[in-house]
């Protein structure tokens, strides 16, 4: 009967993080834990006495601890502290210490500052030093450090798929290096994503002179290359062109969503939207003309929206350029392009006249789905309007030559390549359908690869190698002005992952393989001469090398790139039997890297506000056409390969184009992405990468597919939620916002005195919130930043589509489609009723941040039975976890929607196994990595508590605590502005979200809070919201086509409640009055 | 009819009231302890792995707190001090005492001594150590006169109210930014004179300093 468990050492290679801290202290009571199971006598049946026997002895045992309050079962249990035996230098336990990074991205870097708390890295921040970005992250980012702590990373060395020691792989890696130093490269090839790290280029050249027949390739499923080839073609110079969106007052986007999937989101969005700001009716905007297929966050974002298929983009652009009259040379050329198009010439003439009105200060851009012919055309476009050296800089690059992928593919299937070195990306997912990769990787004697996630390339490969999070490692990387930024470790590789830079010095056999040797022997060679170590630390410590930026060059142009790429271009127009179809990067995924990221996969898609899934965009028409609907599955055909997804009717989409978002349906990844949405790839070759024309679409019988959206209202019918004006209306009355409020009930006045009117005299600060409409874009980083900070729970596609999301900060996107076109009975109705409404077609879209609004006089807390939610001195909307019985009046009883409730354990249970309650146990290796993300400061809630946006309550103490830390024996203890900030709002690359102290008149905040379009939402109720809104203003064109005199949600705002201009406005009219107070409260 | 109810019923109010005084007692016997300092440790004394006196060196030798709990100005927690610390001076004093082998082989070795820890508030309570220290608030407050102790135990409750009462009326403990380690000071040697004094000047640092000492629940819940 004796049974003592086996003992479990600790393995060598895999799971290396700590369990707790006694583990780390090897204290001996824990080694006897590790190896037992049970505790000292537990587990032993030594003494073979009778079952009776025992169960005598247990029964009086707990009678004891029955009786015995004081005895140990009522006690709390024993912790022991461990201090270092010697600590150090400069580490105070306790406080979070911040360090400089960056991430590295296809092209580039995000300069970060990552905080660190007690060795573990829990939340990511944008640099705000670096010279070329103002601290703001995207949502990629801000998700990464997720990934981090993914339980499903590659932990392990493996052989042919046998876990081998680290030992094993580092001496097979010095075999290897050994025999392909001696056969000086011969059969050795690499194939790594693209990167612009200066130490991986300097690695190269070292490789070339040491394995001079070695080959290198790179692939990226999404390659944003196409604007730098196509530079370098136009100019004949290696030059790679920098947009300053900030100088253009009129820009052009030919189907480049730059706000939301072109590289470099977050310094787009940035320097777009210092052009939005507005302080008082004088300022002026630019312009956004956009010519897309999928509606992007670019087209939301646009003054006047062409939606073209993809395919015909280039005879939109070709058109553009016959108008502006600015290319003669190339005319027969550009006609031949732009054809018989059938697309609006009063709309690209309208366009045209505006870029040639604007010299100097217009900006065309191509997106990176475009063929190198439209890119050179926008290039083109860019030198005849003069922008060259002012919204466009030229910035010198040295590439390396490197083969494609499909070069690859034909190496391997010609036998040529013995030894393949993948350095990262996931081919075998991701390679063009016609390539066969998986089955060319066959023909290699050896592979091997270093990867993130046991994936499906790892599969292929003999030899699979951990790959370090870019947190764990060491390496560089220039940002997108050309600054050099340091990417230093904050934790040592939780499984000893190696990274790229290590594995080329080894397999080249070079004398330094230590990473961060590699870095900083580049270093030494950028900065040259002085004091070198004084630079490295400055470098390390401010995350980048000062005054390193690129210098613009001054090109000329080569005269017959454009003609002889137009003459090459083939345009092929879609129609209801050959489809288009366009292969995007999909929002939260990326290209599937993301797969298994659970708070990505959890973010609604900005545009379409799905979750964990993705599916078959469509226009209305083509929908209609086709007999389909929203959630039937239907099967895609191109050529001869076949995929299926389910139908999503997308408002904006340009007809006969469907959209069909890349990353998801991986048919090998981790415990979160798995059975998410529908792979698209086998549907991509590699001529057509980025769209094909020629689909066909057909309705697989009976098969539907119940996708989960966060928002299935599409309209704002008619009410003043989000507030917008042209930029003609806000001259002429810049109190249009006000305006617009619905009218209040009568009586005027709340019944009851403001409840905190009192209060407040005693807070030292009053904490508010402004959001300005016209900067947001929509983005989403905000929602990920928060859910990083505030230990947001991801709770699974069933969840969601019960409406349990999470999210304290939610993005709201509402279409607004022409009022003439709209049916009296449209009203009320949800998204599977409008998806066959004609004004979807053109819409225009609006997007706001949701969240707590703080409000003063707050509904949530009158109904609270428990006052588990009530209000502090400084105007903050408190939510106390541990008075919360669940309820739920409170979420009942609030008017913005903004409280989320706990339905389940979310923390420890498993998402597949939420409702077996605590008989399922989420898996310890699962477990153990997810809690060391977690934000220390704040509380993880449990089941059965609500919870929602504190302002970041926990931010706030810190920076008053700080501030009364330094104040001391003085009575200098109000926090100054900018000291501190939300996390959405750090996150926010526009600097839309904006928190600070109203009672501070000279607080960026209560600046804000003074402008015209400052608004509230839902005023009329008088629940006194602490977070207020600035009005969005559009700056459309009155020569153009699609020219409204409103926006489209004002147009139906006075349909629906009267005109706010007219004298008294909306609350003059007696039938406005009816319909305020009718649909006040919903 | 007298069947109906037997003799022992008689007996039956005077069981039903020796029941209910019965439960009532329990009753009052459970709230009782749940409200005394007992439920809240109060005295709870481990045995730590060595036994330091908080007396010898604080009392006899005047070392001040923040020689070994030096974080405890800048940081929400008070650190206890590295082996390293102790070893500062008993590399030179008593350096071969056998109640100091712990000490000196995790100096060595590097493995930290696993101290018992003492002083606890639930992990939904952010208290915070530096803002305390800073604005006049003595450790003698809430850790007692530690300095008197052979062995460290608890001496205040550290409960939800314990922290209110003082919260609610900070004048009553508050004192000069140089007398916050010096746990025997009092405004004056006569307790009637020192709380006299303590109201007076604990009244005016209060004012002058803009003292919060918040009793809203984000103050210590987030």
């Amino acid at each position: 009967m004796k049974t003592i468990p086996p003992s479990s050492p600790e393995p060598e290679f895999g799971r290396k993080y700590w369990r707790s801290l006694d583990q780390l202290a090897e204290t001996p009571e824990f080694r006897q834990w590790v190896e037992r199971e049970f505790p000292a006598g537990a587990s032993e049946w030594a003494d073979p006495v009778s079952r009776r026997h025992f169960v005598k002895i247990m029964s009086a045992s707990f009678l004891l601890a029955g009786l015995g309050l004081g005895a140990t079962g009522c006690r709390r249990p024993e912790q022991r502290i461990l201090p270092f035996s010697k600590t150090p230098e400069d580490y105070v336990h306790g406080v979070s210490e911040f360090y400089a990074t960056a991430m590295p991205t296809r092209g580039g870097a995000v300069p970060l500052v990552v905080r660190s708390h007690e060795g573990r890295p829990i939340k990511i921040e944008g640099n705000g030093l670096h010279p070329d970005g103002n601290g703001s992250t995207d949502r990629y980012t801000q998700a990464s450090i997720l990934n981090l702590y993914d339980p499903d990373r590659a932990m392990a060395f493996k052989e042919k798929g046998n876990v081998r020691n680290p030992e094993a792989a580092f001496d097979f890696l010095a075999g290897l290096s050994k025999s392909v130093l001696a056969a000086k490269g011969q059969g050795l090839a690499f194939l790594s994503e693209s990167g612009n790290s200066p130490s991986r280029h300097r690695l190269r050249q070292a490789l070339i002179e040491k394995l001079p027949l070695a080959r290198w390739y790179e692939d990226e499923p999404v390659d944003m290359s196409a604007a730098q080839r196509a530079a370098t073609l136009a100019t004949g110079q290696s030059v790679k062109p920098h947009f300053l969106y900030d100088q253009a007052d009129v820009i052009l986007s030919l189907d480049c969503d730059f706000i939301g999937s072109e590289e470099d989101v977050h310094n787009n969005i940035r320097r777009f939207t210092q052009r939005r700001r507005l302080k008082n009716p004088a300022d002026g905007l630019n312009r956004l003309y956009v010519v897309e297929s999928l509606m992007t966050l670019t087209g939301i974002g646009a003054d006047h929206r062409l939606r073209v298929p993809s395919s015909t983009v280039a005879q939109a652009a070709a058109g553009i350029a016959i108008a502006a009259e600015l290319l003669h040379e190339q005319s027969q050329e550009l006609l031949r392009v732009a054809g018989n198009s059938g697309i609006d010439i009063k709309w690209l003439a309208g366009c045209a006249r505006d870029l040639v009105q604007n010299r100097g200060k217009s900006l065309v851009v191509a997106g990176h789905r475009q063929p190198l012919a439209v890119h050179l055309l926008a290039f083109t476009l860019n030198e005849a309007l003069g922008n060259l050296g002012k919204t466009v800089l030229l910035h010198e690059t040295a590439e390396l030559k490197a083969g494609s992928l499909a070069d690859l593919t034909r190496a391997l299937n010609a036998g040529q390549v013995e030894n393949l070195v993948v350095l990262g990306g996931n081919p075998v997912y991701t390679a063009p359908a016609d390539l066969d990769f998986a089955q060319a990787l066959g023909k290699a004697r050896q592979v091997v690869r270093l990867g993130y996630f046991e994936d499906e390339t790892s599969d292929h490969c003999t030899w699979h190698l951990p790959a370090a999070h870019y947190l764990e490692s060491w390496g560089d990387a220039l940002t997108s002005d050309g600054s050099l930024v340091p990417i230093q470790p904050l934790i040592a590789p939780l499984f000893g992952g190696l990274t790229d830079l290590e594995l080329m010095a080894r397999i080249g056999g070079l004398e330094v393989s230590n990473p961060h040797d590699i870095v900083r022997q580049t270093f030494g060679k950028v900065v040259g001469g002085g004091d070198f170590e004084e630079a490295w630390k400055r470098f390390l410590h401010d995350g980048f090398l000062g005054n390193s930026a690129a210098k613009p060059v001054v090109v000329r142009m080569q005269p017959n790139a454009l003609a002889a790429a137009l003459s090459q271009l083939k345009v092929e127009k879609p129609g209801k039997d050959h489809l288009e179809v366009v292969f995007h990067r999909d929002y939260s995924l990326d290209d599937g890297r993301y797969n298994n990221n659970g708070w990505l996969q959890e973010m609604p898609d900005p545009i379409t506000k799905m979750t964990w899934d993705n599916a078959v965009l469509i226009s209305r028409r083509t929908a209609v056409e086709l007999g389909v609907k929203n959630s039937d599955v239907v099967r895609l055909t191109l050529g001869d390969r076949q995929i299926e997804g389910p139908i999503w009717v997308q408002p904006g989409m340009a007809d006969y184009s469907l959209g069909l978002a890349l990353g998801y349906g991986r048919p090998k990844t981790g415990r979160v992405g798995r059975e998410a949405g529908f792979n698209v790839y086998p549907l991509r070759t590699s001529a057509s990468t980025s769209f094909a024309v020629g689909a066909s679409l057909a309705p697989v019988k009976g098969k539907t597919y119940k996708l989960a959206c966060t928002q299935d209202h599409w309209s704002l019918e008619g009410r003043p939620i989000v507030r917008e004006a042209n930029l003609s209306q806000y001259r002429e009355h810049p109190d249009f916002a006000q305006r617009m409020q619905l009218h209040e009930p009568e009586g005027g006045g709340s019944l009851y005195p403001n409840p905190l009117d009192q209060l407040a005299k005693t807070g030292l600060h009053q904490w508010g919130m402004s959001i300005d409409l016209n900067l947001c874009v929509g983005c989403s980083s905000c929602m990920i930043a928060c859910q990083s900070e505030n230990n947001v729970p991801i709770v699974g596609k069933g969840q969601v589509a019960r409406g349990r999301e999470m999210h304290w900060l939610r993005i709201d996107r509402y279409y607004a489609g022409n009022p003439k076109l709209r049916k009296k009975t449209d009203a009320y109705l949800d998204e599977s009723k409008q998806q066959f409404e004609e004004w979807v077609d053109d819409p225009q879209a609006v997007t706001q941040p949701m969240l707590c609004q703080h409000c003063e006089a707050a509904p949530c807390e009158s109904v609270c039975p428990v006052n588990a939610t009530v209000h502090d001195q400084e105007g903050l909307n408190l939510m106390v976890y541990n008075r919360c019985v669940g309820t739920r009046y409170c979420s009942n009883n609030c008017p913005y929607k903004v409280r989320r409730f706990n339905f389940f354990d979310y923390n420890k249970r498993p998402l597949n196994a939420l409702y077996m309650g605590p008989l399922a146990k989420r898996p310890e290796d699962e477990f153990d990595l997810i809690k060391l993300i977690k934000n220390p400061d704040v509380t993880v809630r449990m089941r059965g508590v609500m919870e929602k946006c504190t302002f970041c309550v926990q931010r706030i103490e810190q920076a008053k605590i700080a501030q009364k830390v330094k104040a001391g024996a003085s009575a200098d203890v109000i926090v100054p502005d900018k000291t501190f900030t939300t996390a959405c709002a750090q996150a926010c690359p526009a600097g839309a979200i904006v928190f600070g102290d109203v009672s501070d008149a000279n607080s960026q905040v209560s600046q804000l809070k003074k402008l015209d379009r400052d608004y509230a939402v839902l005023d009329f109720l008088y629940t006194r919201p602490r977070l207020t809104y600035l009005a969005k203003v559009r700056n459309p064109n009155a020569e153009m086509p699609d020219y409204h005199e409103a926006p489209l949600t004002f147009e139906y705002y006075k349909e629906q409640m009267g005109d706010p201009f007219k004298a008294g406005g909306a609350h003059g009219e007696k039938a406005a009055h009816g319909q305020a107070d009718r649909k006040g409260v919903h | 009819m007298s069947a109906i109810f037997p003799k022992w019923t008689n007996r039956l109010p005077l069981m039903i009231i020796t029941g209910l005084l019965l439960v009532g007692s329990a009753l009052v016997a459970g709230v009782w302890y749940y409200m005394s300092p007992s439920y809240a440790r109060v005295g709870y004394k481990p045995i730590q792995p060595v036994a330091f006196a908080h007396s010898t060196h604080v009392d006899q030798l005047g070392i001040d707190c923040r020689y070994c709990h030096d974080d405890v100005e800048r940081s929400w927690y008070s650190n206890i001090p590295a082996s390293s610390t102790c070893m500062n001076c008993h590399t030179q004093v008593l350096k071969d005492d056998p109640r100091l082998a712990l000490v000196r082989e995790s100096a060595q070795s590097g493995k930290p001594i696993p101290w018992v820890q003492i002083h606890r508030v639930p992990d939904y309570v952010y208290f915070n150590h530096s803002v305390h220290i800073n604005r006049g608030i003595s450790c003698v407050e809430c850790h007692g006169q530690i300095n008197k102790m052979d062995e460290v135990f608890q001496a205040k409750p550290l409960s939800m109210t314990f922290c209110l009462d003082c919260h609610r009326n900070p004048a009553a403990r508050i004192r000069p930014p140089d007398k916050i380690t010096d746990l025997n000071w009092r405004w004056s040697a006569d307790p009637i004179e020192a709380a006299r004094l303590q109201k007076l000047h604990g009244e005016k640092l209060v004012k002058d300093w803009k003292v919060e000492s918040l009793q809203t629940c984000s103050a210590c819940h987030r």
